[in-house]
């Protein structure tokens, strides 16, 4: 059964992660742009990686059949940084048009302040403005307080629920959202903050109802088969074939398409695999034949 | 006028065909939304092919096959806004925007930009590109012809020396041959030599290449391709031989006669003996 891998960061992972992916059944990832890590310098530095999201590293998914969609932003820490938070906004129109950009994202609230507040604003009226769902990061600091904030802002705005996804959550932040009629995201770590067997409780108890389940893998501690691991624990506690093909297959679906962009008859096969099509000079294969 | 909007206008439905309208109309006013616009084209026009055959317009000359809607589209938007920068659209356009501004050069008159696109091709290994770009059109040579144009000599032999490295056909590079230079010769028997050392097939076209700018040791690898077991190779090297034009040479092309058993070949070689 494929798996669609709604939230995970393939520009600071390696061609292994690619090719056990694969195996493992994921078909399709959605690459939210985020934070590198350090503070960039300047806006040439942000187009030249939302480049790569749509260039480069759509073409490196695909030579292991994995079709590669982003979404597009300025991340709630960069939006603190005068050196580049109004040159990030100027030039988002030109790439939320792209053919593989189903949403804004990663938007949201880091350590709550004043300006992640009014970059979060201006990013929510450009998701509405390009018809675009919204991929809200939570706080992972002062959490309760920050998923409510972002409720809030999107109330205000008067942003259509069924066309936000607030990431991140835990068995607290599902009782804020679950009556909200917003998608819900669990990042799935393997450390403490969220495990599998934690994933398969909160299911169990709420249901699978626009419910969205990604591995957020990065350059940090994080493991990019988490998504396949929850679904196999699925499994051992008795959830049906259909309800994990609606929790990892059709929910981040449904909540994409509703850019108009996401084609569900384009994922019925593996991406195309040409392992003899190199790109700008750089083949994967350095060499190698295919 | 040009008849590739005609031949869009009917392979559209009526939606892409208001898109197309309007968009095309936002432009004339705000050319500067082309950025915005251009990466549109294929979720608004579609990616199915708009007809085959050659067409030629004015100092164009395209093979029809490979364009798709959205190509024909491209082209259109950008005659909406003349003065717009290719090398930009192409520079941070995603994949399908990089094949599309490449495709139209091919309808465009040259521009500032025009050799910077193809120096941009030809480092890409992008396949799609470079097909997108470089085959099935004379627009390289055209570049290298127009004394305005930046693209110079070395740089065509460098792309003919990526075609036969890609191990793509002569022809789809539209009157190459005008371009043949000795430089380039010497790379193309080269790279002929070093495949052959490593046991690998060389480029089919070769001999039909070096035989419009012969060096040393080019007739003897034309000659030898006469006896090769490959038939395109042959065929290279009976064409190549028509082009040397030697008639004291036609007694190799008698003993190839005398045995070759491809209809088509036999054919060929005859013309040589017998031009009439
Ligand atoms: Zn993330």
């Amino acid at each position: 059964m494929p798996i669609f891998e709604p939230h995970i960061h393939m520009f600071s992972r390696v061609t292994d992660d690619y090719e056990r992916m694969a195996e493992a059944g994921i078909r399709a990832v959605l690459e939210p742009a985020f934070w590198l890590g350090q503070s960039r310098t300047s806006i040439g530095s942000f187009i030249d990686y939302f480049d790569t999201l749509i260039g480069w590293e759509r073409f490196r998914a695909q030579q292991f059949g994995i079709h590669h969609f982003c979404t597009m932003a300025l991340n709630p820490r960069e939006a603190n940084d005068d050196r580049v938070n109004d040159a990030v906004m100027e030039v988002l129109p030109r790439y939320l048009e792209k053919d593989s950009v189903l949403g804004v994202g990663e938007i949201g609230l880091d350590d709550q302040t004043a300006k992640e507040e009014k970059y979060f604003i201006a990013q929510a009226e450009l998701a509405r403005s390009h018809d675009l769902p919204l991929l809200v990061h939570t706080p992972h600091r002062d959490k309760k307080r920050g998923f409510q904030r972002c409720i809030d802002i999107l109330k205000d705005l008067n942003f259509p629920m069924q066309r936000v996804l607030l990431d991140h959550g835990n068995e607290e932040t599902i009782l804020i959202t679950r009556e909200l009629g917003c998608y819900s995201g669990f990042s799935i770590y393997p450390n403490t903050k969220m495990d599998p067997d934690r994933m398969v409780r909160i299911l169990k108890e709420h249901g699978l109802e626009r419910m969205i389940i990604n591995s957020a893998a990065d350059w940090g501690i994080s493991d990019p088969l988490l998504v396949p691991k929850t679904t196999a624990l699925m499994r051992e506690n008795g959830f049906s074939e259909a309800q994990i093909d609606q929790l990892v297959w059709e929910n981040p679906i449904g909540f994409f398409e509703q850019g108009g962009r996401l084609e569900r008859k384009d994922l019925e096969q593996p991406a195309r695999i040409d392992r003899r099509e190199t790109f700008t000079g750089n083949s994967v294969l350095r060499g190698q034949e295919p | 006028m040009s008849k590739l909007p005609g031949i869009l206008e009917t392979a559209l439905d009526p939606k892409a065909r208001d898109w197309l309208a309007t968009a095309g109309a936002e432009l004339e006013e705000k050319p500067e939304l082309l950025p915005r616009l251009f990466p549109q084209l294929p979720r608004r026009l579609g990616r199915a092919p708009i007809g085959e055959g050659r067409l030629v317009e004015g100092d164009c000359q395209i093979d029809l096959a490979p364009w798709r809607a959205c190509d024909a589209g491209a082209l259109q938007l950008l005659t909406k806004a003349p003065g717009s920068d290719r090398l930009d659209l192409y520079r941070h356009g995603d994949m399908e925007e990089c094949s599309m501004v490449l495709r139209s050069m091919a309808m465009l008159p040259l521009d500032v930009n025009s050799a910077a696109l193809l120096g941009e091709i030809q480092r890409s290994n992008t396949g799609s590109h470079f097909e997108a770009g470089a085959l099935d059109s004379n627009l390289v040579i055209r570049a290298l012809e127009d004394p305005n144009c930046a693209f110079t000599q070395a740089e065509f032999d460098r792309f003919m020396v990526k075609l036969a490295f890609s191990d793509l056909a002569l022809d789809r590079v539209f009157s190459a041959e005008r371009g043949a230079s000795a430089d380039l010769s010497r790379m193309l028997q080269d790279l002929a030599s070093e495949r052959e050392a490593a046991g690998r097939r060389i480029w089919a076209d070769t001999a039909r290449m070096i035989a419009h700018a012969p060096i040393a040791g080019s007739l003897a690898r034309i000659l030898g391709g006469l006896e090769h077991g490959d038939e395109r190779i042959r065929r290279a090297a009976i064409q190549g031989l028509k082009v040397i034009n030697r008639p004291e040479l036609n007694i190799f092309v008698r003993e190839r006669l005398a045995h070759e058993a491809h209809s088509g070949l036999r054919a060929l070689l005859a013309t040589l003996i017998d031009p009439s």
